[in-house]
């Protein structure tokens, strides 16, 4: 293969011209639903329709019925990847990552129509789910391209001496089980199963069980790329699939984005050395935060304030990397409240294929109880200073909060919400504010708002976060540029989209030669 | 570009230019001596020292205390590597609590000193003694209102209430000034002298890129508000255009409103064409159909501009992957200009046109090409920005033409994104103010445009 040119993000579309809005349109009236989605191992698929996943804007459509893996069939997919394993390992792996640039290609060709997949499944808006399909494309571009690096054997560091030759190589572990989270329906899916793959791991994939949908179009986009189809299993289910996949010894590696019980759950399951098996599991967990932005009192709130709520509640803040809590200078507290909101008062709160739509639907009814548990809480122990919002009736919408005056130790300030509920909190200073962060046992995200680049230091040397974003949205990592993932209990610490993420899936191998022969270098 | 016709005109574009420089008041010579701070003459050399001094400017208003506003000085300070001495001195000063307030003051002065040659009064009656003084001086005026961005619906209330109350101070102050004929008419009848521009962002706070019918739902009965009492206090109502993310939404909002049948009469309306956009010849000729399958008593004002947004049009577009939106050359946007000048001139009278520009190349392009038209001086309006342009404007007004200054009226804590913006503008490599200020000879600035073609 020859030299690839350098990696770029794919453009999301420019929708503020009305001829590219009506190209989606299109996509989404081409959608042919409901998807048959089997469990599919190798040639073999097994359709069903034990998981059906709506639309959660209108309950009843249903958007795709796909098959749940038993735990038999959890296991029959990780004994054909291990059976393919060898063969894919042993394929160049300027091969593999032509496949991975193939299947990037297919993504790039049914961009419109995988949006309106992610669209009607997960209920992400127009920009967002054409933004999904984009990172999707990214992440197989990139850990292509960085797999292909990772075999540079010019990228060897190691220090050589006369008469002996020292070489890194890395190897790939064996089976992945990709167990994916819904939010980003193609991307983290796509993400996972790519760095994988790049470097010569076979995987089952075990998609969300919102969004088996979306998996089967990862998988069908992957082996029309060529990616042998033993060594992409397609295997939907709920928790119990994925269980039965975290107890199969052959499992090398489990790579999982999701909450942070299950992340738990997983990391507690793979200590467990079974018997019989012949290596550690590695675990690389993605998990939630509780992400703060930080208001200094020189804060421009003309730009804190859109910023804010885009990281609030675009998709209903149903990101990792979503704002919770706003810490706000007392100096500005109650200015930014009323502003914000205003602000919040004037988002709609509507279907995802609606342009205007700036809060969708959660993604199921669990979810919008669990906001609305969560905004009783506040509404009783502190204020709600948003108003009544028009809501749709039918679909799992809840309207946005913004609540202010919560308690230090109310459970509101420390336990994931994952929806559109926002609280503010008045500092003293920057410092009080960090002594809070610091407080959290999680670290995902973080924000800061300040014009004094002194601040903004002391910032960057305190904060724990993951991904740390000054003057502008916590949310919106992109591939190459913002590496992403958290610290503390938020994750293993990896980083998506990130040139060291792929170390995560290979191990390293050192060979040493000696080349004296009889007391001469040969 | 027809070939011919541009080289027939190129004589009298100098002849134009040179006379027009020749009328630029002697005793300032230089414009950006305008701004006396010496601070800018050296921002305009320096890129750290110009991202200090506006990072500086922007936070100003958000400052709680003089020793603040100092600790932000010298923070940004900080960050240039090649400091001048002055600048080593003032960070020396900043070493101690009551020289932080002395130099937090300094710097306040400063901006603030600075902020009064943009902004005309902190309101729009603060702003008729200098509106008044530019009329008697033969200069029309538009009043910008600034103001902080507008977030919320109460916000959007309150900047459509300060339009209402300005267009009923300016109305009334302006009917009591004298008269000024070649201000007043033009070939397609009278123009109203109250003029009042507005900005669709500050009239909601929905506007949405991908969403344009949002923000037109939400800002249409607000400006609609506007224009019925703009009719009925015989007064114009220009609507500014801003980045290219809202184009969308505020020219179809204007087009459509001004289409229903209770403003056929009334009032006198405009809109702004950028020429900086590569698509700008488009949009004009969605503006031309329009003007054609509406007859309106009076004619649309079609502001042709450069463009103020152009950092942020190239940034987005690279951060997003898309092609940039606006020319990347200077030339081409000037050739551009140029060609969007004689469009509109050769369009009338279905629009009437402003043309908003400092360059004095397409100044005098404009002037010369009206007269290869055969227009009448009154035929063609001359905008220049308050602050900026002062010059350009009263040589214009003195060769009679017929000109109106942009003044810009608003506290400075919420003026000061609009007078960052100015800075950066006038300090920008290829700002022809610049050029003008530094000397490059007047044969050179009155050249046709290098295109890249």
């Amino acid at each position: 293969m020859t030299t690839l040119p350098p990696f770029r993000n794919e453009p999301v579309l420019e929708l503020r011209r009305a001829t590219e809005r009506s190209k989606l349109a299109v996509g989404l009236g081409e959608l042919r639903l409901p998807l048959k989605v089997p469990v599919w191992i190798g040639r073999e698929q097994r359709f069903g329709d034990e998981l059906v996943s709506t639309d959660p804007g209108r309950p009843e459509r249903i958007v795709a019925l796909a098959a749940a893996a038993s735990a038999e069939e959890a296991d029959a997919a990780v004994a054909t990847a291990q059976a393919a394993f060898g063969r894919w390992a042993a394929t160049p792996v300027h091969e593999r990552a032509a496949a991975l640039l193939r299947a990037a290609a297919w993504m790039r060709e049914r961009r419109a129509s995988l949006a309106a997949l992610a669209l009607r499944e997960c209920a992400k808006p127009w920009p967002e789910a054409d933004a999904d399909v984009c990172e999707a494309i990214d992440f197989l571009e990139f850990y292509a391209r960085g797999a292909l690096e990772l075999q540079d054997p010019d990228g060897s560091q190691l220090l050589q001496v006369p008469g002996e030759r020292n070489e890194l190589r890395y190897v790939p572990r064996g089976v992945c089980a990709v167990i994916a989270p819904w939010n980003f329906p193609l991307a983290i899916p796509t993400g996972m199963t790519a760095a994988a793959l790049a470097t010569g791991n076979t995987v089952v994939l075990k998609p969300a069980e919102q969004a088996p949908g979306c998996g089967m179009r990862i998988v069908e986009a992957l082996r029309a790329g060529g990616v042998p189809a033993a060594a992409i299993a397609l295997l939907p289910g709920g928790g119990e699939t994925g269980a039965a996949l975290a107890r199969n010894p052959a499992v090398a590696t489990i790579a999982f984005t999701g909450s942070g019980p299950v992340g738990l759950e997983l990391l507690r399951s793979a200590a467990e050395v079974a018997p019989g098996a012949r290596q550690l599991t590695r675990v690389v967990a993605e998990m939630g935060g509780k992400n703060c932005i930080v208001v200094d009192s020189d804060a421009d709130l003309d730009e804190a304030i859109p910023a804010i709520v885009e990281s609030a509640f675009h998709y209903a803040g149903q990101k990792c990397s979503a704002a919770a809590r706003v810490l706000a200078h007392e100096a500005l507290h109650d200015a930014l409240v009323e502003r914000l909101a205003g602000a919040v008062a004037g988002l709609q709160v509507g279907p995802a294929d609606d342009f205007g739509t700036d809060v969708p639907p959660l993604i199921e009814r669990d979810a919008q109880q669990r906001v609305q548990r969560y905004a009783a809480i506040a509404g009783e122990s502190g204020e709600i200073v948003t108003g009544e919002h028009d809501v749709p009736g039918e679909g799992w919408y809840v309207a946005p909060v913004v609540a202010a005056g919560l308690p230090p130790d109310s459970r509101v300030l420390r336990e994931e919400v994952f929806g559109p509920l926002l609280t503010v909190e008045s500092v003293r200073d920057v410092d009080e504010a960090m002594d809070r962060i610091d407080g959290l046992p999680v670290a995902l995200t973080g924000g800061l708002f300040s014009r004094n680049p002194r601040t903004v230091q002391r910032v960057i040397e305190r904060s724990p976060v993951g991904n740390l974003y000054i003057n502008r949205s916590t949310t919106g990592a992109m591939v190459g540029r913002q590496p992403f993932g958290g610290n503390r209990l938020s994750g293993t610490g990896t980083k998506a989209g990130g040139r060291e993420y792929l170390l995560h899936f290979v191990e390293p191998r050192v060979v040493t030669e000696n080349t004296v022969r009889h007391g001469l270098v040969v | 570009m027809v070939v011919g016709a541009a080289t027939s005109l190129e004589p009298e574009i100098r002849r134009v230019g040179k006379a027009l420089s020749e009328g630029f008041p002697s005793h300032r010579g230089n414009p950006l001596k305008v701004l006396d701070d010496r601070a800018m003459d050296l921002a305009a050399q320096d890129a750290e020292l110009r991202a200090a001094l506006f990072r500086f400017v922007d936070v100003v208003p958000a400052c709680r205390s003089l020793d603040d506003l100092a600790a932000h000085l010298t923070s940004f300070l900080g960050e240039v590597h090649a400091q001048p001495p002055s600048l080593r001195a003032a960070m020396r000063i900043g070493d101690t609590k009551a020289g932080r307030a002395a130099l937090g003051a300094a710097g306040a002065a400063g901006v603030r000193r600075m902020a009064h040659r943009f902004i005309v009064g902190e309101d729009p009656q603060a702003a008729l003694p200098t509106l008044r003084r530019l009329w008697r001086d033969g200069i029309a005026a538009s009043v910008d209102l600034l103001g902080e961005a507008t977030v919320t619906a109460e916000e959007a209330d309150r900047y459509a209430a300060r339009c209402a109350q300005a267009l009923d101070t300016l109305a009334a102050a302006y009917a009591r000034m004298d008269e000024q004929p070649l201000l007043e008419r033009d070939a397609s009848g009278p123009l109203p002298r109250a003029n009042l521009s507005v900005k669709v962002s500050a009239l909601t706070p929905l506007l949405r890129p991908e969403a344009p019918e949002r923000g037109q739902r939400d800002a249409a009965p607000r400006l609609r508000a506007l224009l019925r009492q703009a009719k009925q206090l015989d007064a114009h109502l220009h609507i500014d255009m801003e980045s290219l993310d809202t184009r969308e939404a505020v020219l179809e909002l204007v087009l459509d409103l001004l289409a229903e049948a209770e403003f056929a009469d009334g009032p006198s309306a405009g809109v702004v064409l950028q020429a900086y956009l590569r698509d700008s010849p488009q949009t004009l000729d969605t503006i031309l159909e329009w003007a054609d399958r509406t007859p309106r008593a009076l004619p649309l004002v079609v502001r042709l501009v450069k463009g103020a947004y152009w950092d942020h049009e190239v940034v987005e577009a690279r951060q997003h992957g898309w092609s940039v939106p606006v020319f990347e050359r200077k030339g081409d946007c000037d050739a551009n200009f140029e060609a969007l000048t004689a469009r509109l001139l050769e369009a009338r009278p279905l629009v009437r046109v402003a043309i908003a520009s400092h360059n004095l190349r397409s100044v005098a392009h404009a002037i010369a090409r009206n007269r290869l038209l055969d227009g009448e001086p009154r035929d063609v309006e001359f905008q220049v920005l308050r602050g900026l342009g002062d010059d350009l404007g009263r040589a214009l007004a003195a060769s009679g033409l017929r000109v109106r200054s942009y003044c810009p009226v608003g506290d400075l804590v919420a003026g000061m994104a609009y007078l960052v913006r100015r800075l950066l503008e006038n300090t920008a490599n290829e700002s022809f103010l610049a050029d003008q200020a530094h000397g490059v000879p007047l044969e050179q600035l009155l050249a046709p445009p290098e295109t890249s073609t």
